[in-house]
């Protein structure tokens, strides 16, 4: 799968493209938790072009909010099409996160720098 | 200045270890000699180390054969550092810093140098596959005659089933009676591409490891190339070059072990005796023998191949006995009530899960689908599945039931691991239901007049993955004679050709249908417009129904 990314300033967003379902989103997870591991504290994770996410998909975005929990960490989501909120709707899972729509949006959630 | 130390490996005798001492040390056969090394080919005072401005320097004491150091013929005294390799006549001595390595290198892959040292320019490399074509015109009759022999030897010996322990052994036996090396070594590939040592075998009382140059075994390797080192130590062009031949040998064959599906490794032959250096006749030799191997190597390894996946498979095929035997095929008998439940994974196991059982005048209903597939998946089912059972029965209501499975299921969960479950207790005497709904479908109710309805509620979190959340249970009177059907979103997601899904209209259009049907019914019915649906193609994921009918109070 492919996995964009970008640096705003302390913020860092990750950007998966295509299906998220259990086969790749073993690759995002590994990505994700990279990020992590490496030191990422401020995160977006961007899902405007994500056509698809699956359980296991939710379950990487789970980790990202277990390890970015506040006040060590932030995590905020955007771009979520119809379907990806579907699944996060019917999992229970939309109050977990905080939600953007946009890109900005998010990275002033987490309190990184704007991109523009 | 730290010490220094020799590990002496001489021709004739036992390993031993020197401590460099004093001002200089003489190096021979002669029994006065400082360092004394059983080698017959040595001069009785052959070289001497001595020391000048704190550095220990090796030089030459006008030997016959003269001393090399790191396979460089000595000009001049040289200073020597740990790591340096001195060769005299057919002795080494390793220089050491420190007290304490084994006598014997560790056990490695039996490889030295890097891949891109450079290769003696007396090494002759020819295709292995050229070779077995067949003697070049005017080959020696007698090589032909060698090479047939050797070759019905081995697929004599290859007729029968045969261990890789006993196909290495019979190789390098083969090989030690056509071609009398010294060393020979098979090397194999490890699933990563990595040579790796498989077997090795030695003439009776030469001293330290064979170790064989890297460089060589990449161009054998990947290159399916047969290579023939002719004695290396007296060409004159060898000392320009890196170290190939470690341990003092002076003659080298080697060939790929190749088959037509690639390369699975090597073996490699050397001798020391400089009376025989290996010929092309012996390359044409060893590549016959590889060859033979080789296809013999395959059937090995597929064979091993298929005898783990056949084990992976019965492990797997256990586990889905275990993890069926998990749920319920037989349903509390209660008067007034009429249940049914089907389950069926889209692999061997799955993460979805079903119960219902009794306790006192109520029953329990539970359907659960565990995030992602596979064994994870399925452990984390059963782990859920048991949970349910410790917990629900005696509980307050349903939401503390699901609460504390919650808080069992987020303990330790590095994973992120989570179930969507639905929860529901009716109580047989009046039909008051209590439901909780984590992240799961909501489940339907089909009355008796025919009308289908989803259960309404609040939608928590899937299990597992917020610690401390507080469950939300919604109340509600059955009317006797209403159904409940719960389930996983394999049923509504269930592909049909074309990538279409079977969706929640078809669901509640079949339900509508089901007003008076069994719970039993209900159940096969679905899973058989499912299947119609599906058509021929795999099942995607697991497919879970539970099916409840309240027929009101009995007395």
């Amino acid at each position: 799968m492919e996995i964009g990314e970008e640096k705003a300033g302390e913020a860092l967003v990750i950007a998966p493209f295509g299906r998220v379902d259990s086969v790749s989103s073993g690759e995002l997870e590994r990505h994700v938790v990279g990020r992590l591991d490496a030191g990422a504290r401020r995160v977006v994770i961007d899902l405007a072009r994500v056509e698809y996410i699956s359980s296991a998909g939710l379950r990487v975005l789970l980790i990202a909010a277990k390890r970015l929990k506040p006040p060590q960490g932030a995590l905020a989501l955007c771009g979520l099409g119809p379907s990806v909120r579907t699944v996060l709707e019917l999992a229970g899972f939309m109050s977990l996160f905080a939600v953007e729509p946009g890109r900005e949006q998010a990275l002033a959630r987490v309190g990184g720098a704007s991109t523009t | 200045m730290s010490p220094l130390f020799l590990r002496v490996e001489p021709r004739d005798g036992e390993p031993f270890r020197h401590e460099l001492v004093g001002e200089a040390a003489v190096l021979g056969r002669s029994s006065k000699a400082d360092v004394v090394l059983a080698d017959r080919y040595l001069s009785r005072q052959h070289a001497r180390l001595f020391l000048r401005e704190g550095s220990w320097f090796l030089e030459d004491l006008g030997s016959r054969n003269t001393t090399f150091l790191n396979d460089r013929p000595l000009a001049k005294p040289t200073p020597v550092r740990p790591g340096d390799v001195i060769r005299l006549a057919e002795s080494r001595i390793v220089v050491e810093g420190k007290e304490g390595t084994p006598l014997s290198p560790p056990a490695g892959d039996g490889l030295v140098g890097g891949a891109d040292e450079r290769l003696p320019e007396s090494t002759i490399f020819r295709s292995a596959t050229d070779l077995l074509a067949g003697p070049a015109a005017g080959a020696d009759p007698g090589g032909l005659a060698g090479r047939l022999r050797l070759l019905n030897e081995v697929h004599r010996a290859l007729a029968a089933p045969i261990t890789l322990e006993a196909l290495l052994d019979l190789i390098l036996d083969r090989a030690f009676a056509h071609l009398q090396p010294e060393e020979g070594a098979v090397f194999l590939r490890d699933p990563e591409g990595a040579l790796v040592r498989a077997a090795m075998r030695r003439a009776p009382g030469l001293p330290g490891q064979p170790l064989y140059s890297r460089a060589l075994a990449k161009e054998v390797s990947e290159k399916g190339l047969a290579a023939l080192v002719t004695d290396a130590r007296v060409d004159e062009r060898f000392a320009k070059a890196e170290s190939i031949v470690v341990s003092g040998m002076r003659s080298l064959v080697a060939a790929p072990l190749l088959d037509s599906e690639g390369c699975l490794g090597m073996i490699v032959l050397s001798a020391k005796n400089r009376l025989h250096p290996f010929v092309e006749d012996d390359l044409e030799l060893l590549a016959a023998l590889a060859s033979a191997a080789a296809m013999r190597l395959r059937n090995i390894a597929l064979s091993e191949e298929t005898a783990r996946r056949r084990l992976l498979d019965r492990e797997l095929e256990l586990a889905h006995d275990i993890q069926m035997a998990m749920l319920p095929r037989t349903f509390p008998d209660r008067p007034g009530i009429d249940v049914s439940a089907a389950l069926r994974p889209a692999r061997s196991v799955g993460g979805d899960l079903y119960d219902v059982m009794a306790d006192g005048e109520r029953i329990w209903l539970l359907v659960g689908d565990v995030s992602g597939k596979g064994v994870g998946a399925a452990l984390f089912m059963a782990v859920t599945k048991t949970l349910f059972r410790a917990i629900a029965p005696g509980s307050g209501s349903v939401a503390e039931a699901v609460a504390r499975m919650n808080r069992e299921l987020c303990r330790d969960n590095e994973r992120a691991m989570f179930v969507t479950v639905f929860a529901a207790r009716l109580e047989l005497a009046t039909g008051e239901l209590e439901y909780v709904n984590a992240g799961h479908n909501p489940t339907y109710r089909v009355t008796a007049g025919g009308k289908v309805a989803l259960l309404a509620g609040p939608v928590d979190p899937a299990l597992g993955a917020v610690e401390a959340h507080e469950y939300r249970g919604t109340r509600l009177r059955l009317d006797a004679g209403d159904a409940l059907v719960l389930y996983t979103d394999g049923v509504v997601e269930a592909h049909g050709a074309a990538e279409e899904e079977f969706q929640t209209p078809r669901l509640e259009s079949y339900l509508a249908d089901c007003r008076e049907a069994s719970a039993e019914r209900i159940v096969q019915g679905l899973l058989e417009h499912v299947d119609e649906f599906v058509g021929g193609a795999p099942q995607y994921d697991d497919v879970t129904i539970v099916a409840l009918r309240w027929r009101g109070r009995q007395s």
